[in-house]
């Protein structure tokens, strides 16, 4: 059978595509690749679709072997990936032999890569969705992460005749201090205009305090006039403030509802470089207008939109 | 109070109906909700409802901010005649027994109630689905009988078993699978509350209304339950 076996699952490793949809009213949560952008690019790369379930792997450390002939490509955190133990470029297509060991080492930047395959991977669709929801054990292989000795089946596809390669002006940077662009909405009023003042003029450093759901941030404190409100619905990027003041922007594998305070939202293209911000990072949040917002994710999706046609 | 438009974030809208836990704003919701899942709106990814409020999350390609108020708005204009019918009681069976129970005693100590009373308490009362989350399935329930409101667990518990049905504030909920949280727990069910197999996957929606049913070991363990 065509396909890819895990030798090592590393950290954290998940099959994920651009997560469900219409499911939070029944409490599933969205889920899906934590940065969309490496993730579509690694699909592009190998003629897949831009919705295409890929590997994510958070941080590093695994290890898969070919056992059989296959077109990958792999985008996002630089894990020195190797084949049978020489180096091998991201952002390209690469195809493998039979026998083919690729290897990763840990992330110098950014937290998060991911393996596309020609055709995609064949796991099953769960839920609306090929995701796995590894808090509540959902989709991918049986909602977990990936471990050693899965098998995961790929079709008979090649290459993209045309060897794909990204160009450099394309290729992201993961640095370790960015300004992501925020929306402001929910409960802004919340927040006087010194809290407010405090967090649109202070950087915020990422400790490590966060995973699939969500990041806290450690800064100059941003009180709320209260510390609870009636539980609501929460989206992508929420930025929630509970008593303790830090910041916490709500990612993938967040929660359906709940009852802190939100300032309002990091726009989702600014989530996916959130996503990727190493521990010891800094952010600065930045506030945009609904339509600049608006326009920036338009731009996003409209991009990998042309590349399908 | 008028409703609220307010932006949740570049792709989602939070409509707020009021700020406080009423069966009556509940109602409004639920019939937002209920109108906007039957309009079926090309794209609107998320209908979201809860206690007071309901996001919608759109497709930024689409649609603007303008068009999802308005087509929020106008689907509950026109469904301001619609009375949400006596939707039929779904009924959860649960065994209170001591093993399952974990804080039956304390919430009866609390309360200066016997176990008895504590459980007649429960049963006797029909619930409204206000809110689905914290975990797939998850629905919270209000709302309990006064003489049973009471404070989550000091220190919450980290594995709360499948099927516990508990209490916290002025709600109830089951546990639709096994997890770590702080409701005090009065006993167990042995309903699936999130099965692949349900038509829409969770036995209750946000307006659906619910009444507790006690039932012997025997019958728990009839009918699947595990101690």
């Amino acid at each position: 059978m065509n396909g890819f076996l895990v030798e090592n699952g590393g950290m954290q490793c998940s099959i994920q595509d651009a997560g469900r949809r219409g499911l939070s009213d029944i409490g599933l949560t969205q889920s899906g690749a934590m940065d969309e952008m490496a993730f579509g690019y690694a699909n592009f790369l190998v003629g897949n679709a831009f919705n295409t379930p890929s590997i994510e792997i958070a941080m590093g450390g695994a290890s898969f072997k070919a056992r059989s002939e296959m077109c990958i490509a792999i985008c996002g955190a630089n894990m020195q990936p190797t084949c049978n133990g020489h180096k091998i470029a991201l952002w390209q297509t690469y195809p493998l032999r039979r026998g083919d060991v690729i290897a990763f080492g840990f992330a110098s930047e950014g937290q998060f890569a991911y393996i596309a395959v020609a055709g995609g991977f064949q796991t099953p669709f769960s839920y609306g969705s090929y995701s796995t929801s590894i808090k509540e054990g959902l989709g991918g292989v049986e909602g977990r992460k990936l471990k050693a000795g899965d098998f995961l089946q790929t079709l008979d596809a090649r290459c993209p005749v045309d060897r794909r390669k990204l160009e450099r002006k394309f290729i992201p940077k993961y640095p370790d201090s960015i300004t992501v662009r925020l929306v402001k909405g929910y409960q802004e009023a919340m927040f006087d205009a010194s809290s407010q003042e405090t967090f649109f003029n202070s950087v915020y450093t990422f400790r490590g305090e966060g995973d699939r759901m969500g990041y806290r941030f450690s800064g100059e404190k941003v009180v709320p006039l209260a510390s609870g409100i009636l539980s609501e619905p929460i989206c992508y990027g929420a930025v929630q403030v509970p008593s303790h003041g830090e910041p916490i922007v709500l990612l993938k594998e967040r929660q359906t509802i709940g009852g802190y305070p939100k300032i309002g939202s990091v726009i989702a293209v600014d989530c996916f470089k959130l996503a990727q911000l190493k521990v010891g990072g800094n952010v600065k949040f930045k506030e945009v207008s609904l339509k600049e917002a608006q326009r920036a994710t338009r731009a996003f999706y409209t991009f990998f939109k042309e590349q399908e046609a | 109070m008028k409703r609220r438009y307010s932006i949740a974030s570049e792709s989602s809208v939070i409509v707020y109906f009021g700020t406080t836990i009423d069966p009556a704003i509940s109602q409004e919701v639920q019939k937002a909700y209920h109108a906007l899942k039957a309009k079926d709106q090309e794209g609107f990814y998320e209908i979201i409802p809860s206690y007071a409020s309901l996001m919608v999350s759109y497709d930024v390609m689409r649609l603007s901010f303008d068009d999802v108020c308005e087509i929020i708005e106008k689907s509950i204009e026109g469904e301001k005649a619609l009375i949400l019918s006596e939707s039929k009681i779904i009924t959860i069976p649960v065994y209170y027994g001591r093993e399952v129970g974990l804080d039956l005693e304390l919430l009866a100590q609390e309360k200066n109630l016997s176990v008895e009373e504590i459980i007649v308490l429960h049963v006797n009362e029909i619930y409204t689905v206000y809110a689905i989350g914290f975990a797939p399935g998850f629905a919270y329930l209000g709302e309990i009988d006064a003489r049973l409101a009471t404070s989550r667990l000091a220190s919450p518990r980290k594995v709360v078993p499948k099927g516990s049905v508990a209490i916290a504030d002025r709600q109830s909920a089951v546990y639709p699978s096994q997890s770590p949280g702080g409701w005090k727990v009065l006993g167990r069910t042995p309903t699936a509350m999130f099965d692949a197999t349900y038509e829409g996957l969770s036995l209750l929606h946000v307006g659906d209304r619910v009444r507790y049913e006690s039932i012997s070991k025997e019958e728990f363990l009839k009918l699947g339950g595990q101690l």
